[in-house]
């Protein structure tokens, strides 16, 4: 654990801060880091290690395209995959690593407020000389990189920028004898009946961990609340107690009570609820790109026989759900060279495409129409619309708990809509103080 | 005086081999030394920095911290989720010890009479034991599901569907519904024990009982239970422990929800140290945490001192 104290110093230490505090119950100052801190002054290694979350069908995709790296570059590049964990374990596993040794060169990491701490610590390197050595800035989607800098801090290069929409099994939508997309917010209701009278649930979508049932509640509330509400509330500018809030929370209770959710969807594993859509056993579910890939075609199904659509929010600009994902660089990286030229390669965009990236943020990168005709589709239409930040991103950790809480006794019928957004103006206004 | 002075030394040495005895003297304490290092090293260590911490506001990743005092624990009960966690502690201790214990005596008490196949009855009766708990999460996870799980589909079978339940989905069963798969996994350690008491008792004492006209209730209270006390102390030591310490299956089958209605203090330990970046209080909860192990585990320390003391 530690790096600069001994133990003997450090049981030292323990007793006196024991001591000082019960005698004073309170302190001050500051100390070293627990962990081992600082860059090491060791010559530059050849040996990088990357940390990723790619899916079982991506990682083999990945790997070839590391040992290309390897061979150009001349160095040794291990892969740590840690698949289909999402936002709620990885970040805890990274931070295992990095606290009980040097930790990965390269990690991959969701934007927002799941990467900040990361940098907020100080464990990332500030990439801003990286930006300029290689272009990064005239290569990669400026949103994106908005999304990567943490305070000003470039610290992540964005590779993705996710959009969430609504993908479906078209012959289930046929068979309910729903003719088109739905356009409005209405229109998406009188599906949901439809469907629902053809015996199939509406919407897949699963409560465990809470980020997954999260999506239909922020879709809810874009609509209610419309763009400009939408992002004030996320950044605490504006009250969560309001009649726009109330609104989201109704409809969000409606979804259950209507069964347009499946039964007992607060307790669901999104991984086992998600590809139902693809199964046939439910009509649609609110997710992203990878599912042509992950859900769709793993399943050995044609993308024909499937669709997107945007959800519809009856405003404008029709915005949807993204976050960005990318790279960052370990401060104690042995080599943030090659680390950063490592990166530099994933990003061009032959490497992209050779990993089939369905959302790159890189020109050039588009998904391959005839491979990926989905994914394809979305980068032409939604993919170019404005996107409000995913609410798992946009809130601290704990405070999305707490918002999953509220969701969750919301549905249970413990508190109403009204009681739900007075909670969640508890929650969002004692973050945003600070 | 002379005399004083030249007793003392055999007085002294006397004194010191009495020590050597009792003690062991250096030869003891070189052979524990490696065991010793080990225990000082992985345990005390961190034992010691997780305290050092719980007295911090350190975030669990940034290189600085300041020192607060006693402000974590002071903020604990302030913390309704530790105040629910502990409850839910409190219910999952009772439930995973009193069962798992009831039904272990019973099948060890079948298994140890005269009956079919009991090595294949013993296997599978500890089977669930040396299962991974994420397997036997996923496993009942599958279970409970609320469309297609087995459970839910043998109610609405035999015409009970209006039991059905989102078992995982609801606060008002999700704590119970992952305690059936705890009582199911832990039943097979206090059954081996038990197991291995009841073949230690003396027929002899049975027998002497019949001829004179004891009932088998009667046996079973003034003979098998007080034989059965020494495995008493360590099964339920052991549960108590392993029952307050729950964290693995509450996270791989809720993930502590729904919202936070199946918290326990570990998993709130680890939410806080882990995932909100608040490792002083995290820790300020793990502290707790085993001091109250320690607690409940001193009535049965005490037993086995006092054992050994006889």
């Amino acid at each position: 654990m530690t790096g600069t104290y001994t133990r003997r110093g450090f049981i030292g230490l323990s007793a006196a801060a024991v001591a000082a505090g019960l005698a004073a119950c309170t302190g001050g100052g500051t100390a070293p880091a627990p962990a081992g801190q600082g860059g090491t002054s060791a010559p530059a290694s050849n040996n990088l290690r990357v940390f990723t979350y790619e899916d079982t069908t991506t990682i083999d995709l990945f790997k070839e395209q590391i040992a290309k790296f390897d061979a150009q570059a001349g160095t040794t590049t291990t892969v740590d995959n840690l698949p289909g964990s999402g936002a709620a374990v990885y970040p805890d596993k990274l931070r295992t690593e990095l606290l009980g040794g040097r930790g990965p060169d390269v990690w991959r990491i969701w934007g927002g407020q799941i990467g900040a701490p990361f940098v907020t610590a100080k464990q990332a390197l500030d990439l801003t000389p990286y930006y300029q050595k290689f272009g990064w800035d005239s290569k990669i989607n400026t949103d994106a990189i908005g999304g990567m800098t943490f305070e000003g801090v470039k610290a992540g290069v964005p590779f993705i920028a996710r959009g969430i929409g609504a993908w479906y099994n078209q012959a289930l939508f046929e068979k309910a004898g729903i003719s088109g997309e739905p356009a409005s917010y209405a229109e998406l209701e009188e599906a949901n009946e439809k469907l629902l009278a053809a015996g199939t649930t509406p919407l897949a979508t699963g409560g465990k961990y809470g980020w997954h049932i999260m999506r239909l509640y922020e879709y809810l509330l874009e609509t209610s609340a419309g763009p400009e509400l939408h992002d004030k509330l996320l950044k605490g500018e504006e009250s969560w107690d309001r009649p726009e809030v109330v609104t989201a929370f109704t409809n969000f209770k409606k979804w259950q009570d209507k069964k347009w959710i499946p039964e007992g969807a607060l307790g669901l594993d999104p991984s086992d609820i998600e590809p139902e859509y693809v199964q046939g056993k439910t009509a649609y579910t609110i997710t992203g790109q990878w599912t042509e890939v992950q859900a769709i075609q793993a399943a050995k199904k044609d993308s024909a026989d499937f669709g997107v659509f945007q959800l519809p929010t009856d405003h404008t600009p029709l915005r949807y759900s993204g976050f960005v994902e990318g790279y960052m660089i370990n401060a104690r990286s042995g080599n943030p060279d090659k680390s950063a030229e490592l990166i530099d390669f994933i990003v061009q965009p032959d490497t992209q495409k050779a990993l089939k990236v369905t959302s790159s943020t890189v020109a050039g990168a588009e998904p391959d129409p005839k491979e990926l005709p989905l994914s394809y589709e979305w980068s032409q239409g939604p993919a170019k619309q404005p996107f409000y930040t995913i609410q798992d991103q946009a809130f601290p950790k704990k405070v999305a708990d707490q918002y999953f809480s509220i969701q969750s006794d919301l549905l249970q019928g413990k508190i109403t809509p009204e009681e739900a957004a007075k909670q969640m103006q508890d929650a969002v206004s004692a973050w945003a103080k600070g | 005086m002379g005399t004083a002075t030249l007793e003392a030394p055999a007085v002294d040495a006397a004194v010191a081999r009495r020590r050597r005895r009792k003690y062991g003297g250096i030869h003891a304490w070189l052979f524990a030394l490696p065991a010793l290092a080990v225990y000082l090293i992985f345990l005390v260590y961190p034992a010691l920095s997780s305290l050092w911490f719980s007295f911090t506001d350190w975030d669990g990743l940034s290189p600085t911290y300041n020192v607060v005092g006693l402000e974590n624990y002071i903020n604990m009960p302030k913390d309704p989720v530790v105040i629910q966690a502990l409850i839910n502690n409190i219910i999952w201790t009772v439930i995973t010890i009193v069962f798992p214990v009831v039904i272990g005596l019973a099948l060890a008490i079948l298994l140890n009479g005269k009956v079919r196949g009991k090595p294949v009855l013993r296997l599978i009766f500890y089977t669930p034991a040396v299962l991974p708990l994420v397997a036997i999460a996923s496993i009942w996870g599958w279970l409970y599901n609320p469309d297609y799980g087995a459970i839910n589909s043998f109610l609405r079978l035999i015409g009970l569907g209006s039991l059905a339940q989102p078992w995982l989905g609801q606060d008002s069963t999700a704590l119970a519904a992952v305690m059936v798969p705890a009582i199911w996994l832990r039943v097979g350690f206090p059954m081996l024990l038990y197991l291995a008491a009841l073949q230690g008792i003396s027929q002899d004492m049975y027998e002497a009982a019949t001829v004179d006209g004891a009932t088998k209730s009667q046996q079973f209270w003034h003979i098998t239970m007080p034989s059965l006390r020494p495995a008493h102390y360590i099964v339920l030591a052991l549960s108590l422990i392993d029952s307050f310490k729950v964290f693995d299956l509450i996270y791989a089958m809720t993930y502590g929800g729904p919202g936070t209605a199946t918290q326990v203090m570990g998993t709130w330990m680890y939410f806080n140290v882990f995932q909100y970046y608040q490792a002083g209080y995290g820790t300020a909860i793990a502290v707790v945490i085993t001091i109250i192990a320690i607690a409940v585990s001193i009535p049965y320390v005490r037993s086995q001192t006092k054992e050994h003391a006889v």
